[in-house]
């Protein structure tokens, strides 16, 4: 953005000043903005004069201050850019909101369009996203204060499937759709296991060996003939021939 | 505080049980079998504390429900003969897994000592344990040990001390809870099973098992549990309570019983196990990616089955052949101890009979002891289950599992070794079909009968061609046979393929001397006496009758023949002639002898059933005689055609079999070899691995057939269309 590249920091402080202002009393005076930004009246006075100049502002002495439209643009574009910044400190990296703001104070004027948007992006993607979410951003917030997570992942993840297949559920989705059989994932894939569908000794060496619904599996390999194939389940690897594989149902994650 | 406290060490395979056993016992082992199954039991002994110990390793397995006989022989054992503390070895890197069978040896209330073994590769894993913690869970002492290294085991033995002495924990009844609906009827089959048990005494069955244990089971729908009480009642009951349970939880008790289990162990873990850092691709994965590559899977697997093979049997030709010139001179030796042609019987005995016996069990030493050096590098290292993992599709479309395929290869260089291997086939089944169609691939032994036979009777083209057939032809019927068994004597369910791919280990020197002593061992003194046995046998019965009257003089001629040598002294040609004339008259005194003797008799009665095969009464006897070793038939031919001692490359003995019989008859005996009872030494072997003398029957008996029935079709046929 134009006025981004070309205002000075303290410019774009000042922009966002009278936004707020008028924001909050409809008119601005040079001694309000003084006051906002804790600086002198004659340093408001230059800062004024050169936004004018950049025809941002409407400005003659001892008359209320306006915005032009080009400057309400610009003065919005710093503020959300502080926005942003200040939300992404805040929700994603769990750092206290007053600190938050000030960071963000000395950060909005020097930081690129394209990151910005990266921020906002990932911020919304954290928000979506099933393998991410709020619980996940709540979990790095818990590990920044007290350090190293315990092993309970596979847990978390079956709570997140759980999630999700409600989410889907509300959206009218349905989870029927989302049931697939293990012997269908394609190497790299995880899914949770939902149901063992075998019966007798199958069924109870599958279950005994740690195949039990909620668990997530991972499809490691496919054995050079196609058949049987590798996976690994509670950290270790258990080979299953198709015919086996077939009988278990796992919600693909 | 008892003077001899009985340990049974109790694990998955693979967790090092077998190490911590090494470690535990040194070399003070015994192996037998457990009666009846082909599971192997393993005993040893130790001091600690000047108070004897007896070691009991138990069969690996994963838990105790009765799903093989491993398992069942384990609980059995544990609870009929009371061990005073069962050990349980855990691979501590992979501890869930390893936990399950814990809750089970939990659940059936023994004083119990849990070993977190290869604590080493799982810290390095990342892995944090808090024992003190983990050991509440349990109620149970926690040792951590590293068994390759000997580290921990002294501190073993004081919790095992600690343990048998009753100083808690241990022993404690650890109740799991298995959800409310499923709690409920656990109660309602409980309180039945104890009414019953009042009533008519039904529970002795199952003594030993308390009501709860036994409750869980039957939901379980545990099938040994469930003979053990033979009780309608209680069976319907179960089924009722089952189905309540499906219908209210959505999940069969089979599934959700194991799976309240493992909430438990993973309860347990979430607050005493801390993981630091998460290994994603371990050195095992890295190693993986190579040997079960979908391009390079197989080429590995084909060039380390060249390695066995090559091992097995291209390095024990050297000593085979010490040990056969080292029989043989004593058998030199031992018939220096009479005076020259002597006919002493005690001299043939100890010669042909003890020396030739022993001599022809300890010659296949070299290639069980290379064979089982193989496998256990294999085993120990992890290979084994990726080469089952690779072989699987194709055995299985035969109704085998991929762990067959070894033995089944090393079958083509001799049988004995590859029925022994069929112990690495954890299933019953498995192992028997593998076992009986074995003899099928066609053996190293059986190779000069073709030698022999192919250049004799077929043109030089045709040569190369014959022998792959013959080849073909065993492979083609083992198929056949392993589907045949399969569905008949080994019906039922197709054993699921549900095998751990333990992580890559090096396997120590120690353990794998020990595993390749225990099997060299095993065949001297198990298979080794019935081989003895029928060799003496066999010795005996183309031995004797003596025949004291000959048809010629054979005395008397060869002494004129004796008398004449002198002048003929100088004359070349003469002395020649005089000597073939020597040796034509003791071959065929031989030949008498062999024909009047049992061997020979037998041979003469068997005559009209041979001949629907072709075959004639020497045939027969050199058949009967082929028993011993299937080679011994090359040898047999050449004394019933008078043409002394014969090997494959013999000419005169080919001359003669091309007068006397036609290429179908030539082709008609190799594949009766080929698929004919395997020798003496394979039916002993079979009868120790299966732990019964009836499939060792039936392995001889069914082959005799088939090959009966087929040589006679193939001999038959040929002459329908103007072959014979």
């Amino acid at each position: 953005m134009a006025y981004a590249d070309t205002l000075t920091a303290s410019l774009e402080d000042y922009l966002e000043a009278i936004f707020h202002i008028i924001a909050e009393k409809e008119a601005v005076r040079p001694k309000d903005i003084a006051r906002r930004l804790e600086v002198s009246n004659a340093s408001v006075t230059g800062a004024l004069r050169a936004l004018a100049e950049r025809s941002l502002i409407r400005y003659a002495p001892y008359d209320v201050i306006t915005l032009t439209p080009e400057g309400k643009v610009a003065a919005k574009d710093v503020i959300r850019r502080h926005e942003v910044l200040r939300d992404f400190f805040v929700k994603v990296l769990a750092v206290d909101a007053n600190d938050a703001d000030s960071a963000a104070c000395r950060m909005e004027h020097s930081i690129p369009k394209v990151i910005l948007e990266r921020f906002i992006k990932f911020a919304e993607f954290v928000d979506v996203c099933p393998r991410g979410g709020a619980k996940w951003v709540a979990g790095f917030g818990y590990y920044c204060e007290h350090g190293v997570e315990s092993g309970n992942c596979e847990n978390c993840i079956s709570l997140t499937l759980d999630e999700v297949a409600e989410a889907r559920k509300a959206k009218g989705v349905g989870g029927a759709g989302m049931s697939e059989k293990l012997k269908d994932l394609k190497p790299g894939q995880k899914g949770k296991v939902t149901k063992v569908a075998a019966r007798g000794e199958t069924n109870k060496r599958i279950v005994e060996m740690g195949v039990t619904p909620g668990t997530v599996v991972e499809v490691e390999r496919i054995a050079p003939l196609g058949d049987p194939i590798d996976i690994k389940v509670k950290g270790y690897h258990l080979s299953l021939r198709k015919e086996e594989a077939e009988k278990i149902e796992v919600a693909a994650l | 505080m008892k003077q001899q406290i009985t340990v049974a060490l109790a694990g998955n395979p693979n967790s090092g049980k077998s190490t911590i056993f090494n470690a535990l016992t040194g070399a003070h082992q015994h192996v037998g079998n457990y009666p009846g199954v082909t599971v192997e039991r393993k005993e040893g002994a130790c001091r600690h504390n000047g108070r004897e110990m007896k070691i009991v390793d138990l069969p690996g397995i994963y838990s105790l429900t009765a799903y093989s006989a491993e398992e069942l022989v384990a609980r059995d054992f544990i609870v009929n003969e009371k061990p005073d503390v069962v050990v349980d070895i855990i691979d501590a890197s992979n501890l869930e897994r390893n936990l399950y069978l814990t809750t089970q040896l939990m659940e059936l209330g023994v004083p119990l000592v849990l070993v977190f073994n290869m604590s080493d590769q799982a810290k390095a894993r990342g892995h944090e344990f808090d024992l003190e913690k983990l050991s509440g869970f349990f109620k149970a002492r926690i040792v951590s040990t590293v068994g390759h290294k000997g580290l921990g085991v002294n501190d073993l033995l004081d919790a095992v001390e600690a343990t048998a002495d009753g100083a808690g924990p241990g022993g404690e009844k650890v109740v799991i809870d298995y959800g409310r609906e499923t709690e409920e009827e656990v109660s309602r089959i409980e309180a039945l099973i104890q009414a019953e048990g009042a009533a008519q005494a039904a529970g002795a069955n199952a003594a030993g098992y308390d009501a709860r244990w036994l409750a869980v089971k039957l939901l379980e729908n545990d099938k040994d549990v469930k003979a053990k009480l033979h009780s309608p009642a209680i069976d319907a009951q179960v089924e009722k309570s089952a189905r309540h349970i499906e219908e209210v939880t959505g999940e069969h008790p089979e599934t959700s019983i194991p799976g309240h289990r493992y909430g438990f162990i993973s309860g347990a873990c979430q607050e005493a196990v801390r993981s630091t850092i998460e290994i994603r691709h371990t050195m095992s994965d890295r190693i993986d990616s190579v040997v079960t590559n979908r391009v390079l899977g197989i080429p590995v697997f084909l060039l380390l089955m060249y390695l066995v093979f090559s091992l097995t049997f291209t390095l024990g030709e050297p000593p085979m052949g010490w040990i056969e010139t080292g029989f043989e001179w004593l058998g030199g030796v031992v018939t220096g101890w009479w005076p020259e042609g002597s006919e002493s019987a005690l001299k043939s005995l100890l010669v042909d009979g003890v020396i030739g016996g022993v001599g022809g069990v300890v010659v296949f030493l070299p290639n069980i002891l290379l064979l089982f050096l193989a496998i256990a590098i294999l085993e120990d290292s992890g290979y084994m289950a990726r080469a089952a993992f690779i072989m699987d599709r194709l055995m299985h479309k035969i109704g085998l599992h991929g762990k067959s395929f070894i033995p089944m290869l090393i079958g083509f260089g001799c049988s004995v070794p590859a029925i022994m291997a069929t112990r690495t086939l954890d299933n019953q089944r498995d192992r028997l079909t593998t076992m009986l169609v074995t003899p099928l691939m066609s053996c190293g032994a059986r190779l000069p009968i073709y030698m022999l036979l192919i250049p004799a009777f077929f043109p030089a083209a045709w040569q190369a061609k014959i022998l792959w057939i013959i080849y073909v032809i065993g492979i083609a019927l083992a198929i056949v046979f392993a589907k045949v068994l399969r569905v008949t004597l080994f019906k039922g369910d197709s054993v699921p393929f549900v095998m751990e791919l333990p992580p890559y280990r090096i396997p120590t020197v120690r353990g794998v001397l020990i595993h390749m002593w225990e099997r060299g061992w095993l065949y001297l003194k198990k298979a080794g006496t019935v081989i003895l046995g029928v060799s003496i046998l066999l010795w005996a019965i183309s031995s004797y009758p003596k025949k004291e009257v000959f048809d010629q003089d054979y005395e008397g001629e060869l002494a004129k023949i004796e008398e004449r040598m002198p002048a003929a002294e100088g004359d070349e040609d003469a002395l020649a002639a005089l000597e073939g004339r020597q040796a034509a008259l003791e071959n065929a005194q031989q030949e008498e002898e062999l024909s009047y003797s049992i061997a020979g008799r037998i041979g003469h009665a068997l005559d009209p059933v041979l001949k629907p095969m072709g075959f004639d009464w020497r045939i027969g006897t050199a058949l009967i005689g082929a028993f011993a070793a299937k080679e011994v038939f090359v040898a047999q031919m050449g004394i019933v055609y008078s043409v002394g001692e014969a090997d494959e490359e013999s000419d005169s003995l080919r001359d003669k079999l091309r007068d006397n019989y036609t290429p179908l008859v030539a082709f008609c005996i190799m594949i009766f070899c080929l698929t004919s009872a395997p020798c003496m030494a394979t039916i002993a072997v079979t009868r120790r691995e299966s732990n019964s003398w009836k499939w060792a029957m039936l392995q001889l008996g069914g082959l005799t057939a088939v090959a009966y029935v087929l040589t006679v079709l193939i001999y038959q046929f040929g002459r329908l269309f103007g072959l014979g």
